[in-house]
């Protein structure tokens, strides 16, 4: 019984203890180095700190060092975050309403062939990324969709449709349509009862689905960097191109912390307003 | 089925056009046009030799392919198993009450909100031969000259890969798996030790079975993402030979254009892999949820 006891305690083990502290130290300890890196203007091998500062050498460089290169128009890192933002709004936007209409119907009705259409839906998450960008990018450059916001866009709908059509359809399957049916026998026309009765009920949901595709949208880089073929990039394929020799200057260093902070600020916004479920909604089986 | 009736189906029908369009056309699309490619499909090219095997011939025929093959799934199946023990141990420990509870609900989730960028930035930062671990490694006395410091990225044994993937996906699998837990409650494993059993008894035969389909759903996109990935083996691989999304890449860059059909013959390679282990995966699944008598 012991045994028993200790596995039913709802405090952590001294195991869990540890493994906690060592997850801590693996997700969040490499990004030390990292704020470190681009604030040195030299840190060589084997000192734990740099020798100089970019702050010591700022005046004395004609060139912008470090942050002030980071934050030129030179480094395109602006010109990046607002294609990212623009991109994952619209396709964010294009999703919802799209997959509004299937998970309503996938939540509510039966029809034949229901199920192989709902595996049908989750086909683009197993299938290899580099499969579709290359098979994609082949059928873009015929239509000269190759290296356009379109085609870019349209591409990001793709991974990003099986997520929003589970998430939305747990939102429906959540609502029963008891309320639309009053609204209806009350006389409001469809338009008003989706507008005044479904979307209320269905925002934290939608907020949720519209939250998690601009989130999978901005770390996008595989079609973004195959289809974008360098005429548009965001801040994954901008972030590629400066460690893609593996090495990690200070530029690289400065820019690795602007592109993690737009999901640094998601995870605030999606911690504070959404609950802890919604998320796992999008993965259940 | 009256007027009315056959109207509304219609009507949902019709809203279904959308997304059909752009996951048959485009997705569905691509892939059929891959085939076909691969097959010798290329009037653009002046190239028609449908249907012609011999891309796929050349492709399997050489040695490079089936080295690219196996580091592909290596990578893959290592860091997908990683990320499932770090990822189901984590959500075993959050689950419980302990102070700080709600800072590493925030703190866990990061990789999952940031590019694998990122994530190979880090890597590079840390273990390369002039990174973070080889200064401490120094530091405390044991090597005097990066050279030392043994080659952890850009070998073949791909542990800046592994890394990056375990690092990204742990996340998605304790989100998948905390998620189902919370929704299972306690209640099952109260009982199970009030039988008497003890506590690897429980995780194995009560916990597990019912997290299982969390595990593998989330197991299945990890998997099926690590065999497409292009950006951590691009950077932190070994070099030729490359992992197979790199490899296409490479042939379809190539200046000589004709490659691109083996190139495709690559993709729809990588195609035919994945779909074979996931759909044996998902068999044998559905065989073990048969047995303990679910659906």
């Amino acid at each position: 019984m012991a045994g028993g006891n200790d596995t039913l305690s709802t405090r952590l083990s001294p195991f869990q203890k540890i493994y906690l502290l060592l997850v801590a130290g693996f997700i969040v300890g490499p990004f030390l180095p990292v704020i470190i890196q681009s604030l040195a203007f030299r840190w060589a091998w084997p000192e734990l700190l740099p020798g100089t500062w970019w702050l010591e050498q700022r005046e004395k460089s004609m060139l912008p060092l470090a942050w002030d290169y980071v934050l030129s128009p030179y480094s395109r890192v602006w010109e990046a975050t607002v294609n990212t933002v623009f991109i994952g709004l619209v396709v964010t936007a294009i999703c919802l309403a799209i997959c509004l209409p299937v998970a309503r119907l996938l939540a509510r009705e039966s029809f034949a062939g229901k199920s192989a259409f709902e595996f049908f839906l989750s086909l683009p998450l197993i299938v290899p990324e580099a499969a579709i960008g290359i098979a994609l990018l082949m059928i873009f450059i015929r239509l000269g969709l190759a290296g356009s916001y379109a085609g870019i866009i349209i591409a990001h709908l793709i991974p990003t449709i099986p997520y929003m059509v589970r998430m939305l359809t747990a939102v429906y399957q959540g609502l029963g349509r008891d309320f639309e049916e009053q609204a209806m026998i009350l006389g409001a026309r469809p338009l008003q009862i989706l507008w005044r009765v479904t979307l209320p009920m269905l925002l934290p949901g939608v907020v949720a689905g519209a939250l998690f595709t601009f989130l999978v949208s901005t770390n996008i880089f595989l079609l973004t960097f195959f289809l974008g073929q360098g005429q548009v990039i965001t801040l994954p394929t901008l972030l590629f191109s400066k460690i893609s020799g593996g090495n990690l200057d200070t530029t690289a260093a400065g820019i690795t912390l602007i592109v993690t902070l737009p999901g640094i600020i998601l995870l605030i916004i999606s911690e504070r307003f959404i609950k802890e479920e919604a998320f796992g909604k999008g993965f259940g089986s | 089925m009256t007027a009315r009736e056959r109207r509304t189906r219609i009507l949902q029908m019709l809203q279904l056009i959308p997304i059909l369009s752009v996951l048959v056309i485009l997705f569905g699309g691509a892939l059929v046009m891959a085939l076909l490619q691969s097959l010798g499909f290329a009037p653009w090219f002046g190239i028609n030799t449908f249907p012609d095997f011999s891309y796929f011939g050349s492709l399997w025929g050489s040695q490079t392919f089936w080295v690219s093959l196996w580091l592909t799934l290596y990578y893959a199946t290592v860091s997908t198993l990683l990320a499932l023990v770090f990822g189901t141990m984590l959500a075993l420990a959050l689950i419980k009450a302990f102070p700080g509870k709600w800072l590493y609900k925030y703190l866990y989730k990061l990789p999952l909100m940031i590019p694998y960028t990122v994530g190979i930035a880090l890597a590079v930062i840390m273990l390369s031969s002039g990174g973070v671990l080889s200064r401490i490694v120094a530091f405390a006395g044991l090597i005097d000259d990066p050279g030392q410091f043994p080659q952890i990225l850009k070998t073949h044994y791909g542990w800046g890969i592994i890394a990056v993937y375990v690092w990204k996906q742990t996340p998605f699998i304790t989100l998948a798996v905390y998620a189902v837990l919370l929704g299972i409650g306690r209640e099952t494993e109260e009982a199970a030790a009030i039988l008497g059993a003890r506590r690897g008894a429980i995780f194995f035969r009560v916990t597990l079975p019912q997290i299982l389909p969390g595990i593998v759903s989330s197991t299945l996109i990890c998997f099926a993402f690590n065999v497409g990935a292009f950006e951590a083996p691009f950077i932190l691989g070994g070099g030729f030979p490359d992992t197979l999304p790199v490899v296409a890449w490479r042939y379809f860059n190539d200046a000589d254009y004709t490659l691109q059909l083996q190139g495709m013959a690559t993709v729809v390679s990588i195609g035919i892999v994945a779909g074979v282990i996931l759909f044996a995966y998902l068999w044998v699944y559905r065989r073990y949820e048969r047995r303990m008598g679910r659906h």
